[in-house]
């Protein structure tokens, strides 16, 4: 191997640039932005005051922190639904006054004087959710005018009241301790926002109401076209907001008391900056709870941090509006482009050096012949892409369809057919099991189990989650072929965790194991992942030991065996290493031997290709993917091998005249039949020497 | 025994004789102890906001009193917000610097602040605008007994008995502010002495001369024959002066500030009638005479409380004179 060949091959297998791309594709790649913001204004603050984070500094900042949170948070909530609202600042005034006089001039007992101040939020919430939601009036013009109406309204409270409230003493210890006390060592300002966000991140992440507020943001018309109440739902994030805002004046109003007139001026501005900085859209749709955590902590840090400094008037409002639209100008690049970026770089081939091809002529067990031609056609253009083909006791064919269908076509003459059941996937590889039902790989669900009464039921859809993996690999994205060991225990191959089924020619673009075999285990209950990093595994063949199985990789054109039980249990052997194709489903033979469906041939132009990483990168990026190079799956043929992986028939259909395409073949009772995922037809053909009486289910299950 | 005690006063004696006798001068006793009280000392000063009149006068004349001495002087600005100046309040009680001096923008918000930083060991000057907490000094104004000036003064002014309309119009600053609160009293102990004037406005620009303008616009239009205005300060009353100007009417505008150099330009052409004058200089020397006290004789923070109240001086065209007025350096 030359010297930069073994360069390429070691600068691949050691630098996984795939996990770019992967962290790229995660929803909360949207935070590294405003974290990084974070990071550097803790060094930027850090560096220019030593003192800036040290425990008591800490310690003081997080009480303020606590209220600005909760402001920050209820205008996320706003903003997540597509709204905004600029009343919080006001609001929040309005809670610190009223909250005030509730407990100074009425005397309310505390529990009271809560409810109070958090229903006059809720109220003027409320407001703006009528007129925004219901009325559908502006959002940013309608919160604008509640802004100075609530304004107004703390204003004519300050006249009447500012002056007894300054000259009362509080002689309450309630009232003083959401602003001074501690819980669980933290100030309670910090433990309520804290755990308001957590509830707001669930509500977000794992509730209905949550998912309708967000798919509101996401797009309003889509929204009510799914029958998602839109007014109610942007209503009552108003309600929230207005009651959170109201929250937060309360816990300064119980902190410093004061009844100034300057309260909550310009709060909505820093509160706007610190949920646009922490990456929640303006447009809506994308938001979180964790988003305005960073982002009002990046702010608070800012404004605590400038005036600590000492820098003159102005400065600080100056640099907070600067802030803002650097991150409202970072919001919208980032939802422009990272998407382009994303499809530049998702696709990371590898270097994947095939071994040489054996000839498909002269003394070659793979030589050309015409064995394929007498095929008969079964459901010629009646069936759409069987990818497998299984027969029952009754001699009828079984196949699946690409529309989600399980079509079964009635012996003898196989020219009546009915739609067995509708899975809704795509069917893939099929076996039955002992007690008759239909198992199916079904692409894009999982595993499946069609009863004898047709029903159609879900075996599994996840598995265990790898602990080093950036991309959740516990979905089934692509099962492919299944088995079933004699205890029961389903195995079955997944042929790439990081594309949906119609995107297989990338995953031969890249040529990395990213595919896995599963086993779900039905005495159990579970599914676990047994072998991975699999090169887009595909047929699985329970060999007639019962022990192990083989398995086909149709990118690294080897067939394996795996061992799940006996003295070589979690060994795995490769059986054939240089096939001259792409290899597809295996099924057992009659004789004891194997058949393995060959998709399509190798060509020396893609087997060069493996070898060249950078060249299939830049060809992914840089043309159409009409003009990539594919792997040939037009030209294939029918292989036998015995256990030690010896070639014993080839089958070939030269022109391709009656049976173009198989990916899979199965022996029943002295003929095979041929299916193929995008054919339009099943052939059978005519085993010479074949046991007549031979079926599948025999074979595994023995005579019922 | 007694023989070794004269031994020694002799040796004593005759070694200051030494010194004296080479004519060298002998040193001030307490000199030493001075200078070393305020090395290295910390002073934070938190006034409301920076740039106006007062706040730059205080810091200028704190700079000069104790820079020299070796006392680094941090000012911290949270412009007109009281949030901000309570977060750096927070975080100054955290720095622990040896003195604070506080302008509270009311009475209300820093006060238990305040106590935490006196808890703290630290020692807390107020200026001009106490809090309700009483800490080791407070320098300003008598705001009460201000009022009760300024009530009588305005009693004097628009009575009816000099052919006056005995309408009056006060614009206050935050209402919860020092200047506002206590200046209220006064003036309200003196009106309801005298039925005769009438209140007729009452309101809070919280020291926006925008909105002193409008307040004092609206009153105007309201009350053509007001007699007299009086605003809680200067700056503010630029306002209340343009919306007089604009009226025509005669309105006497009675204001307050700092003295500083503009408010005798502001009398000398016009806008005002007449301004209560607290010397920013002389608090300044207060302040600074406070904390050199404090730093010097080391008491428990918060075990004495002195109130230093600032003398007052009524400016009118009349007693006006070149040197009544204080400028900034550089202006």
């Amino acid at each position: 191997m030359a010297l930069t060949e073994s360069f390429v091959r070691w600068r691949y297998r050691l630098v996984p640039d795939h996990i770019f791309g992967e962290i790229l594709a995660k929803r909360w790649i949207d935070n590294t932005i405003p974290i990084v913001i974070l990071l550097a204004v803790i060094a930027a603050f850090g560096t220019a005051m030593p003192a800036f984070f040290s425990a008591a500094s800490i310690a003081d900042l997080l009480r303020q922190w606590g209220e600005f949170a909760l402001l920050v948070l209820a205008l996320m909530i706003v903003m997540v639904a597509g709204g905004i609202d600029l009343s919080v600042g006001s609001t929040f005034a309005l809670g610190n006054i009223v909250g005030l006089t509730l407990i100074a001039v009425a005397g309310w007992p505390m529990w009271a004087v809560v409810l109070g101040t958090l229903a006059a939020g809720a109220a003027v919430g409320l407001v703006n959710g009528l007129l925004v939601g219901y009325l559908r009036l502006r959002a940013f013009l309608t919160t604008l005018v509640t802004l100075i109406i609530v304004r107004a309204i703390v204003d004519m409270m300050l006249l009447t009241y500012s002056v007894t409230i300054a000259g009362t003493f509080i002689e309450s210890e309630a009232w003083y301790y959401p602003g001074e006390g501690y819980l669980l060592g933290m100030p309670f300002s910090v433990v309520v926002t804290v755990l308001l966000a957590l509830v707001i991140h669930l509500v977000f992440s794992r509730s209905r109401a949550g998912w309708h507020v967000l798919a509101v943001g996401g797009s309003r018309r889509s929204a009510h076209n799914v029958g998602i109440p839109v007014r109610r739902v942007i209503c009552s994030t108003y309600v929230v907001s207005g009651t959170l805002a109201a929250l937060s004046g309360l816990l300064f109003a119980s902190r410093l008391g004061g009844a100034g007139a300057d309260t909550g001026i310009g709060m909505e501005i820093m509160a706007l900056t610190a949920a646009v900085l922490g990456g929640n859209s303006l447009g809506g749709g994308r938001g979180s709870a964790a988003k305005a955590i960073i982002g009002s902590v990046t702010v608070m840090i800012m404004v605590n941090g400038l005036v600590r400094l000492g820098v003159s008037a102005g400065a600080n409002s100056l640099l907070l509006g600067l802030v803002l639209l650097g991150a409202v100008a970072i919001d919208v690049r980032w939802l422009k482009n990272r998407h382009k970026l994303l499809s530049k770089v998702y696709v990371s081939p590898t270097y994947a050096k095939l071994p040489e091809a054996p000839a498909t002529s002269g003394a070659s067990p793979y030589a050309l012949n015409d064995k394929l031609r007498p095929v008969e056609r079964i459901a010629l253009g009646e069936i759409d892409g069987p990818e497998d083909v299984i027969l029952d006791e009754e001699d009828n064919i079984y196949a699946g369809n690409r529309t989600g269908d399980i079509i079964r076509f009635f012996a003898p003459d196989y020219t009546r057919q009915e739609v067995y059941a509708h899975t809704g996937g795509r069917p893939l590889g099929m076996a039955f099991a002992k007690d008759g039902s239909l198992l199916v790989c079904i692409g894009g669900m999982g595993l499946y189990r069609i009863t004898r009464d047709r029903e159609v039921e879900r075996l599994t859809d996840e598995t265990n989650r790898s602990w080093f993996s950036v991309i959740d690999d516990s979905r089934l994205r692509l099962a492919d072929d299944l088995d079933i060991a004699p205890d029961g225990r389903v195995f079955f191959s997944e042929a790439t965790v990081r594309y949906e089924m119609h995107e297989w020619p990338v995953d031969c673009l890249e040529s990395r194991g990213n595919g896995r075999i599963v086993c779900y285990d039905p005495n159990k209950g579970t599914t676990r992942t047994v072998l991975k990093n699999l090169v887009f595994p595909n047929g699985i063949c329970m060999s007639h030991d019962g022990v192990s199985f083989f398995f086909a990789e149709t990118w690294a054109c080897r067939i394996s065996r795996y061992y799940f039980d006996g003295p070589k249990a979690g060994t795995v052997e490769v059986v054939i290493p240089d096939l001259p194709g792409y290899p597809d489903n295996i099924n057992r033979a009659s004789d004891g031997t194997y058949w393995l469906a060959i998709v399509g041939m190798r060509t020396p132009s893609l087997d060069l290709a493996m070898k060249m990483p950078g060249f299939r990168r830049r060809m992914a990026r840089r043309i159409a993917p009409d003009e990539w190079l594919y792997a040939n799956i037009n030209t294939g043929c029918v292989v036998r091998f015995d256990e030690e992986g010896t070639i014993l028939e080839t089958l070939w259909d030269k022109g391709g005249e009656n049976h173009p395409m198989i990916t899979s073949m199965r022996e029943h009772k002295g003929h095979l039949y041929i299916g193929g995922i995008n054919n339009n037809r099943i052939g059978r053909l005519k085993i010479e020497g074949a046991d007549p009486g031979w079926t599948g289910i025999t074979s595994y299950w023995g005579r019922t | 025994m007694r023989r070794t005690k004269t031994t020694i006063l002799a040796a004593a004696l005759a070694a200051t004789a030494g010194v004296a006798g080479a004519q060298e001068g002998i040193d001030d006793p307490t000199r030493g102890a001075y200078y070393e009280a305020f090395e290295g000392k910390t002073v934070a000063f938190l006034p409301v906001a920076m740039g106006i009149d007062l706040t730059e006068g205080w810091a200028a004349g704190m700079k000069e009193a104790l820079e020299p001495l070796g006392v680094t002087i941090e000012i911290r600005d949270p412009n007109f917000n009281t949030a901000a100046g309570a977060q750096a309040l927070t975080s100054l009680i955290s720095e622990k610097p040896d003195a604070i001096v506080v302008h509270n923008p009311d009475v209300q918000s820093y006060a238990r602040l305040l106590k935490k930083a006196q808890d703290a060991g630290i020692y807390v000057v107020q200026v001009n605008m106490r809090s309700a907490f009483s800490t080791d000094a407070f320098v300003g104004a008598d705001y009460v007994g201000m009022g009760r000036q300024i009530g009588e003064r305005l009693v004097e002014i628009c009575s009816p008995d000099n052919g006056k309309s005995g309408k009056i119009a006060i614009t206050q600053g935050v209402l919860t502010a020092a200047a506002s609160i206590y200046q209220m009293k006064g003036i309200n102990d003196v009106l309801q002495e005298h039925p005769e004037i009438q209140l007729v406005s009452n309101q809070a620009a919280d020291w926006d001369a925008t909105k002193a303008k409008n307040i004092a616009a609206t009153v105007i239009q309201q009350h053509p024959d007001l007699c007299a205005i009086t605003g809680f300060w200067d700056v503010m009353d630029v306002g209340t002066a343009a919306a007089i100007k604009e009226s025509g009417k005669d309105v006497y505008l009675m204001t307050q500030g700092g003295g500083n150099q503009a408010t005798c330009d502001a009398i000398e052409s016009g806008q005002f009638d007449e301004s209560v004058v607290y010397n920013v200089p002389g608090q300044a020397r207060d302040i600074s005479d406070m904390i050199k006290l404090l730093f010097q004789n080391e008491p428990e923070p918060g075990a004495m409380q002195t109130t230093l109240f600032t003398q007052l001086e009524f400016l009118t065209r009349d007693n006006m004179e070149p040197g009544s007025c204080w400028k900034l350096p550089g202006q």
